[in-house]
């Protein structure tokens, strides 16, 4: 871009016009249509080198490294290419058919409506308390969300832990189980269960505080107008408040699939959770143990090519048929 | 005026450098000591083996610094994350890597492979000191004949119990695994509030002693490949033994299927395990963490079969050197930190076993109640696991782990299990090829 404003500026002046006039304001107009043209681009440039230095060039080097078979070597690992032999091998892998994938698909997919749905809860009952209250409940949630991922699990771990944990002795005092022969971290739902409620726990006050924030510029006139026309509660909700938040609902819904499709540290952490029972492996555990225990980078490599793959398709979904529904409505 | 304070600040910088340049002057460097002025060699050692290892470094680091006038900065790691440091150093190459490093047995295939291990093999010979090295512990660390650093420190796991509750209920030690399954099972009817004995399904090397013990292996070598033996009649029937312990005898609640190491140590020393596979290491520890077990403790080897013992693993760690700009200053450092009287503090302070003969029969000599036993395993009945690189990679992808858990949960019965832990083990075996 900048060579070619440099070679327009230098070509300009030796032009010598006939009819002055014209051609200048030829120019003119020529010169004004770069600037338009090339001033976004300039403005965005140090963010773009900065993105394609830290997110562009990592990407393409995992890229490159799923085509290869790549060695650890002193000085320098050696790659060598094997073009898409490690997707064949992925794909042909049963284990991922039959375990990691549903695993990874359903607890993103369960995640995702209940974070949702429940934060929107608590966003609809902070917009209804006073501000002692609202503040109040909002620091509770705050601290929730503040708490880093592994202490947030250790903590569900601590109270289902079989036996000695809190819900096991409630469980087991309720006479549902047997806590001597339950142990809920080995089979997949109770494994999956915990899970939900671990990543539901840490996830839905973002939920609640963009909703809330949404909630707060919905003008009180349409809920006025509503009440008068005669519409319960649950219809101002769905008729009013949904179709007014749904860029909100949009993005939320996008980032939280992105982060529960790809949650790794609440899994690796649970009690078998790190690859010694396949049963509950998610794809984040796959890939790992792919590329860190097997040192078989190429295949890691692979499988995050994949998820990344699958996250823009299940994200470009999301958004078309959202804005097409918003069209719609129109 | 920033231009001024970094023009200061770096003659400032040059003036201390020259200032630690001449300090180091004084050092006595005679003899035929390396001239390492003005040199720092950096050093990694693995967190949590000696809980306060400071004063025993500034000792041994002052007194290498008096001998060769370089300085050592010693950088400590975690277990957990060291491997994926390692390995990214060692693609940094010859500026990443350190000059020393604690290795643990099990990483040196995969590390020498890369080429950045340095074979020592030559100065060990040099300094006469081939020929005390335990022999178990200096086999995890050869191969194809090139010894790739000095045995720093190892330890092997024996069994555990509760000696006051033996005493109460006129309970022994077991000596075969018949007596072994007797005793706790007796444990069981006398003490139902104990896990009488943990089949720990996080714990391999809880497992593999029945394997070795029934004549087992995990995998054997063939010519220079090789095979998986996880599912021979022999280790089968080890496996066997040992998960019946938990499935059939009910010696061994649910919870403990997903049990690691550190959690079984951890319910010992609250007082919830009666009897239970345990390093060497660890008599000790219990003890500082729960003073109220002190006396109440008993150590024997692993039973065998029909007698004698089962063997249990050797593992432990190299001091080794990596192949930087200062190999023999670096060589200098890890005789110093391995052999004699600081290998013997180091194994004292850390209840670890040292790497060279002497030493280990001088503390075998001791008598301990709680260590004996563990030095008798450890001399005659400690056993390794394959030394390859794709050993490594079946090892960190819990293959065996994956075997013993999906048995404890009732999904595959023991041949099923090992049948399908021998394909991926042979799976991974093949990658290799």
């Amino acid at each position: 871009m900048k060579e070619s404003i440099a070679a327009e500026a230098a070509l300009a002046p030796p032009k010598e016009p006939s009819r002055p006039g014209r051609a200048s304001a030829d120019a003119a107009r020529r010169r004004k249509r770069l600037v338009t043209v090339t001033r976004p681009w300039l403005l965005l440039a140090p963010s773009l080198v900065v993105l394609a230095g830290l997110l562009l060039w990592p990407l393409i080097e995992v890229g490159k490294l799923s085509l290869q078979d790549y060695e650890v070597k002193f000085g320098g690992g050696v790659g060598t290419w094997t073009g898409f032999d490690n997707y064949a091998d992925l794909l042909s892998n049963d284990l991922l058919w039959r375990t990691v994938l549903p695993n990874t698909a359903f607890f993103a997919f369960a995640c995702v409506i209940l974070t949702v749905g429940f934060g929107t809860l608590v966003a609809l009952l902070l917009n209804r308390l006073g501000t002692l209250w609202r503040v109040v409940c909002s620091t509770a949630i705050m601290a929730a969300w503040a708490m880093p991922a592994v202490t947030g699990t250790y903590v569900w771990v601590w109270l289902f832990a079989p036996e000695d944990g809190l819900m096991s002795k409630v469980a087991g005092g309720l006479g549902l189980i047997d806590p001597e022969t339950t142990n809920w971290f080995t089979e997949r739902l109770g494994f999956y269960a915990i899970a939900t409620l671990n990543v539901i726990h840490h996830g839905f006050p973002f939920v609640a505080i963009t909703v809330l924030a949404g909630l707060m510029t919905v003008p009180k006139e349409l809920y006025e107008a509503g009440m008068i026309d005669g519409a319960s509660a649950w219809q101002r909700f769905w008729r009013i408040t949904v179709p007014a938040l749904r860029p909100i609902f949009l993005v939320v819904t996008i980032l939280s699939t992105i982060w529960d499709f790809k949650v790794f540290t609440q899994i690796f952490l649970m009690p078998g959770g790190s690859g010694s029972n396949e049963e509950v492996m998610n794809l984040g555990v796959y890939s790992y143990i792919e590329a860190f225990a097997k040192n078989d980078y190429g295949a890691g490599a692979a499988a995050a090519v994949m998820l990344t793959l699958l996250l823009i398709a299940i994200t470009l979904v999301y958004i078309r048929t959202l804005f097409r529904q918003g069209e719609e409505d129109l | 005026m920033r231009k001024f304070v970094i023009g200061a600040v770096s003659a400032a910088m040059v003036l201390g450098l020259a200032a630690c340049g001449s300090d180091s002057d004084d050092g006595d460097g005679g003899g035929d000591a390396l001239d390492g002025k003005g040199k720092t060699l950096d050093v990694w050692i693995m967190k949590g083996t000696n809980p306060d290892a400071k004063p025993f470094f500034d000792k041994l680091n002052a007194e290498f610094e008096k001998k060769t006038g370089a300085k050592v900065n010693i950088e400590e790691q975690q277990w957990e994350s060291a491997q994926r440091k390692f390995t990214t150093a060692i693609e940094g190459g010859p500026d990443q890597v350190p000059d020393v490093a604690e290795v643990g047995t099990t990483w040196v295939p995969q590390f020498a492979e890369t080429g950045g291990l340095v074979d020592v093999t030559d100065q060990v010979k040099e300094a006469g000191l081939d020929q005390d090295l335990v022999e178990g512990l200096k086999d995890a660390g050869t191969l194809e004949g090139k010894q790739y650093g000095m045995p720093w420190y190892a330890g092997v796991r024996g069994l555990v119990y509760r000696k006051d509750i033996f005493d109460k209920h006129g309970l022994k030690p077991p000596t075969t695994w018949e007596e072994l399954r007797d005793v706790a099972l007796t444990l069981k009817k006398e003490e139902p509030d104990m896990i009488s004995f943990p089949v720990a399904g996080g714990a391999e090397m809880f497992a593999m002693p029945f394997v070795w013990g029934a004549g087992g292996e995990p995998a054997v070598q063939e010519g220079d490949t090789w095979k998986s033996a996880i599912n021979s009649p022999e280790s089968v029937e080890g496996l066997q033994f040992y998960t019946d312990l938990a499935t059939k005898d009910g010696l061994s609640p649910a919870k403990v299927t997903t049990w690691r190491e550190d959690e079984v140590a951890q319910e010992f020393t609250k007082g919830n395990v009666a009897m239970t596979i345990s390093g060497n290491w660890t008599p000790k520890t219990f003890i500082d963490e729960a003073p109220e077990l002190e006396g109440k403790l008993g150590a024997a080897p692993i039973p065998g079969k029909d007698g004698g013992m089962s063997p249990s693993f050797l593992g432990g760690s190299y001091l080794s050197t990596f192949d930087s700009d200062k190999k023999e200053l670096a060589w200098e450092y890890v005789k110093m930190a391995t052999t004699g009287k600081y290998a013997a503090e180091w194994a004292k302070q850390t209840n670890y076993f040292p790497g060279t003969n002497t030493e280990l029969e001088k503390i075998a000599a001791e008598g301990d109640p709680l260590v004996e036993p563990f030095a008798k395993q450890m001399l005659e009945a400690g056993a390794t696991v394959p030394k390859t690189t794709s050993y490594g990679e079946i090892q960190a992808s819990q293959v065996v782990l994956k075997l013993v858990q999906s048995v404890l949960k009732g999904d595959q019965s023991v041949q099923e299990a090992a049948d399908k832990a021998a394909g991926e083990m042979d799976d991974i075996f093949a990658k290799s090829e």
